[in-house]
């Protein structure tokens, strides 16, 4: 496999997320106690295998200190906070704040007004534009790399935004994803599969008083290619395993 | 390989993926492969390694992020093909 294929941040750049990380951190009793009244108290989600979810997930955060990368399926404008929800308590979090993931959140949606900004800002968000410029999306990248370097954890979604089929679609499985994983030595990557049982197909929130189920599983995606090849084979590798766990979620319900 | 045939190949291979027809018509080395043609981001790896493919070159990650306009692109494969 090649080298790393994102440039390593400035000192500036680093310094800033250090800051980030640390307001995020004094934040965090009231970002947890506000998301989970919105999610289980205002709109009533409930996941319903939420306990095998985090022991799954304390379990491979634990085990190693290689790092790891959460990588989700996405069909709602709040996957990445009902994953969070579906992968650790808040007092867990608190206590091991590093394995809260950072985020990469679509700007158009999340951060056009000064208040959403500073909202996502202690939430662990690095906006981004999807679909930008490769150089845009590449700084964002760099940035996710340094943090699981650093022995922070992040989610990406590799379909790069929300499904329009309501499924895991292999043919959007975007390079950036294969890119930070060949940019991370002994990188891991935890695939989420997340669906509320009344989604059909994608949707900005799902449906309130939804129930979701919830499939973990790790993997660590290798390639013999190299160059652009390789990044786009890891990051089908990882879209694959979800479009697997799709099945096997949707196989159960039926 | 001269830069026009470069040129040429590369419009050859971006027209499959193209949205805009009428740029497509008008296509010159400012012509912007995201904004002004509509290709779609995620197609843009499937353009790049195409140009591998055509070119016999191997093109990384890194050098993809400077690639935004047709011109761009053709310079990026003259100075891999030397």
């Amino acid at each position: 496999m090649t080298g790393p294929s994102l440039s390593e941040l400035d000192g500036r750049a680093r310094r800033f997320l250090t800051v980030q990380r640390e307001i995020s951190r004094v934040f965090s009793p009231l970002s947890f106690a506000c998301s989970w009244i919105v999610l289980r108290l205002v709109l009533g989600y409930r996941i319903e295998n939420l306990a095998a979810a985090r022991i799954a997930y304390r379990d491979a955060w634990l085990r190693t200190e290689s790092p790891l990368l959460v990588c989700a399926n996405h069909l709602t404008m709040i996957d990445s906070f009902l994953i969070t929800w579906s992968l650790g308590s808040p007092s867990w979090f608190m206590r091991h704040f590093a394995a809260v993931p950072w985020n990469v959140p679509e700007r158009a949606n999340f951060a056009v007004t000064f208040w959403q900004r500073s909202l996502i800002y202690i939430l662990k968000c690095i906006p981004v534009q999807r679909g930008g410029r490769r150089s845009e999306v590449a700084g964002v990248l760099a940035r996710i790399t340094d943090l699981l370097l650093r022995g922070e954890t992040a989610l990406i979604f590799p379909e790069a935004g929300r499904s329009r089929t309501g499924r895991v679609e292999m043919e959007s499985a975007a390079t950036g994803v294969g890119r930070v994983i060949r940019s991370v030595p002994d990188c891991r990557v935890l695939c989420v599969y997340l669906r509320g049982r009344r989604q059909r197909g994608f949707s900005r929130i799902p449906a309130r008083n939804d129930r979701f189920d919830v499939a973990v599983a790790e993997i660590e995606p290798k390639t013999d290619h190299t160059g652009l090849r390789a990044s786009r084979d890891l990051a089908r590798q990882v879209t694959s395993k979800l479009a697997d766990m799709e099945r096997e979620v949707l196989g159960d319900r039926e | 390989m001269g830069s026009n045939e470069v040129f040429e190949t590369v419009v050859k291979i971006l027209t499959p993926y193209v949205k805009n027809q009428g740029a497509l018509d008008q296509v010159a080395s400012g012509t912007h492969i995201l904004d002004d043609l509509k290709v779609n981001s995620a197609r843009l790896v499937d353009v790049v390694l195409e140009f591998e493919d055509a070119f016999d070159i191997e093109i990384a990650d890194e050098d993809v992020d400077s690639v935004e306009t047709v011109g761009d692109a053709v310079k990026l494969i003259q100075s891999k093909t030397g």
